[in-house]
């Protein structure tokens, strides 16, 4: 879908889209696979992280480091320290409240980002904004299209349409539709 | 050549120096006699009543019930190997700590020019040994580092056991097994097929014994031809950088608390700049007139030298201290010492060459922001039903 067969390294992936689309089962369930080669990092702005999913996932939780900031510059701060140290992916979950100083943040952290080849993730729940879809190397957004029935009449998962809106690295504007599966332990 | 220089244990020779009377006293170190605890070591006097180490202390004192029992001095033990160590390092920088806490090596090899007459070089590092231990010590000198070591075990103080190169197989020859390392299952096999001499040993070819034993087992069987392929790890002694300034009278202004830390950092870079080193870390102690004294720790990523860099990872911290009383001392003290030449930049890579550790990274970040910023989480599957048994967060 991505066109180069994963995420960019050393680049930003952005993940947009409303509440409870999708989004961060998909960067939960890169970090479990990142896990498996190397370190990995979760900033976990808004405390939604769920460990017992990851665990689900079979995710090695001693290479996971998550960092609960107070702050914007507090969680910058700490991924360019991580990235800079060998971290390979650092998923960042934004509050859903509006990121002020982001956009003058991000030039610095690209570049340490690039400089470490560490792969960077961005989860944000609200339009982002000019600056964050600029420096963006790959914008997928994310937007729940229907309810998915088992036979019995019984939920069975969630259906999402996936779209590449920005892709710097193949051709954007592919879409695909994903099931999440229910119940997710 | 390599000589192994072997001195009683340094928890004897620390008790001895703290009190000269014990010398020639059945003593035994490990604790006190009622406490559960094994022995450590004993003086040759409680060795001749028959206490011998890993004995309970309950044992030791029906074995010589008019023995000195004396707790383990961690820190005294490590002052007393230190010594003996950097007593070696004025001979040769080619030192080594032994396995054995009382046991140090030196390269012999590089010395012939400063010393032709091998008997005077070792004369004189016993001298040098004695004056700072007070206690004669036993040298061995031979091809290796296992038979220098097997050779000071049985040479006396007054005479060093020089084992030949050549000789070295005939040495060795008569010694039991039991001086070789070896697990119980290979000493119970050695001894069942009646093999207790080293000489005997020696008598089997090499393939023989790998057919028989396993090629694990033959590091045994160089051991017990002579040959030890261990290298000599060379010990450093410890760098101190610290510098200190009296404050009288004592100050209670910022600004001029700046001032003088700023001089200090002068001074450390320069100590630092001497020796080609950067500090990773600097504890700054600053003691204050009726409070305690207040430590402060700095560290950096990379090792830093010069003073501008030093000063501006103490100036914030000393700006955000909670300072109480009026400050009668200030010390630096420089820490995790590096070689500085890691800051070299890369010409050819896009980086500086230098790279910090995860865990460094972590700590640093926990120093700055608090230990609770990055976690680390341990799921229980199989813990009582509630969140809090189940998901366990910890400071990474």
């Amino acid at each position: 879908m991505t066109g180069i067969g994963g995420w960019p390294v050393g680049r930003l992936s952005l993940l947009t889209g409303p509440r409870g689309c999708g989004k961060r089962t998909l960067a939960q369930r890169s970090v479990a696979a990142a896990s498996l080669t190397g370190p990995v990092a979760y900033v976990d702005f808004p405390s939604r992280l769920d460990p017992e999913f990851l665990n689900h996932l079979d995710t090695r939780l001693d290479r996971l480091l998550v960092v609960r900031p107070k702050s914007l510059k507090e969680g910058m701060a700490s991924v360019r320290v991580l990235a800079r140290a060998g971290v390979d992916l650092i998923c960042i979950d934004l509050p859903r409240t509006r990121s002020a100083g982001l956009d003058a943040e991000l030039p610095h952290l690209l570049h340490r980002v690039a400089e470490a080849d560490c792969t960077l993730l961005l989860i944000y729940d609200a339009e982002a904004d000019d600056a964050i879809r600029y420096y963006a190397s790959m914008i997928l957004a994310f937007q729940r299209s229907a309810w998915v029935f088992r036979r019995d009449g019984d939920l069975e998962g969630l259906l999402v349409d996936a779209t590449v809106v920005k892709n710097r690295l193949a051709p954007p504007g592919l879409k695909r539709r994903l099931i999440i599966p229910y119940p997710i332990p | 050549m390599i000589c192994c220089v072997r001195t009683p244990h340094p928890s004897l020779v620390a008790a001895w120096l703290k009190e000269p009377a014990l010398r020639g006293r059945s003593l035994v170190i490990g604790g006190l006699a009622h406490e559960r605890a094994s022995v450590t070591t004993a003086s040759a006097e409680a060795r001749a009543q028959g206490v011998v180490e890993g004995m309970s202390l309950n044992q030791a004192q029906q074995f010589s019930p008019d023995a000195i029992f004396q707790p383990v001095d961690e820190e005294a033990i490590a002052r007393v190997r230190q010594s003996l160590l950097s007593t070696l390092h004025h001979f040769t920088p080619d030192v080594a700590a032994g396995e054995d806490p009382g046991c140090g090596f030196l390269r012999l090899d590089r010395l012939t020019l400063r010393w032709p007459d091998c008997s005077r070089l070792l004369a004189a590092i016993s001298r040098a040994v004695e004056a700072v231990i007070r206690e004669t010590p036993a040298i061995g000198v031979a091809s290796s580092m296992f038979v220098s070591k097997v050779a000071a075990a049985h040479a006396t103080c007054n005479a060093p056991m020089i084992v030949d190169h050549d000789r070295t197989r005939a040495y060795l020859a008569r010694y039991p097994i039991e001086i070789l390392p070896l697990d119980d299952d290979l000493r119970e096999y050695l001894q069942l097929l009646g093999l207790k001499t080293i000489g005997r040993l020696q008598a089997i070819s090499r393939p023989a014994f790998r057919r028989q034993f396993g090629v694990k087992a033959l590091e045994v069987y160089d051991l017990a031809l002579g040959d030890d392929r261990r290298r000599l790890r060379p010990w450093r002694p410890a760098v101190r950088i610290e510098e200190s300034e009296p404050l009288d009278p004592p100050v209670d202004n910022t600004e001029a608390l700046q001032f003088i830390a700023r001089a200090l950092a002068e001074r450390v870079s320069a100590s630092l700049l001497a020796q080609g080193l950067g500090t990773r870390a600097l504890r700054i102690t600053l003691t204050q007139e009726s409070a305690s004294p207040l430590p402060i720790e700095v560290r950096f990523a990379y090792p830093m030298t010069t003073a501008g860099e030093l000063f501006d990872g103490i100036r914030p911290r000393l700006l955000r201290a909670s300072i109480v009383a009026p400050l009668e001392r200030i010390t630096l003290r420089a820490g995790r010492l590096e070689a500085a030449y890691v800051r070299q930049p890369g010409l050819l890579i896009r980086r500086d060459g230098f790279k910090e550790s995860i865990a460094d990274a972590v700590a640093r970040l926990q120093e700055e922001y608090g230990s609770s910023l990055i976690q680390r989480v341990e799921v229980h599957a199989d813990a009582a039903p509630l969140v809090d048994h189940r998901i366990v967060w910890k400071p990474a």
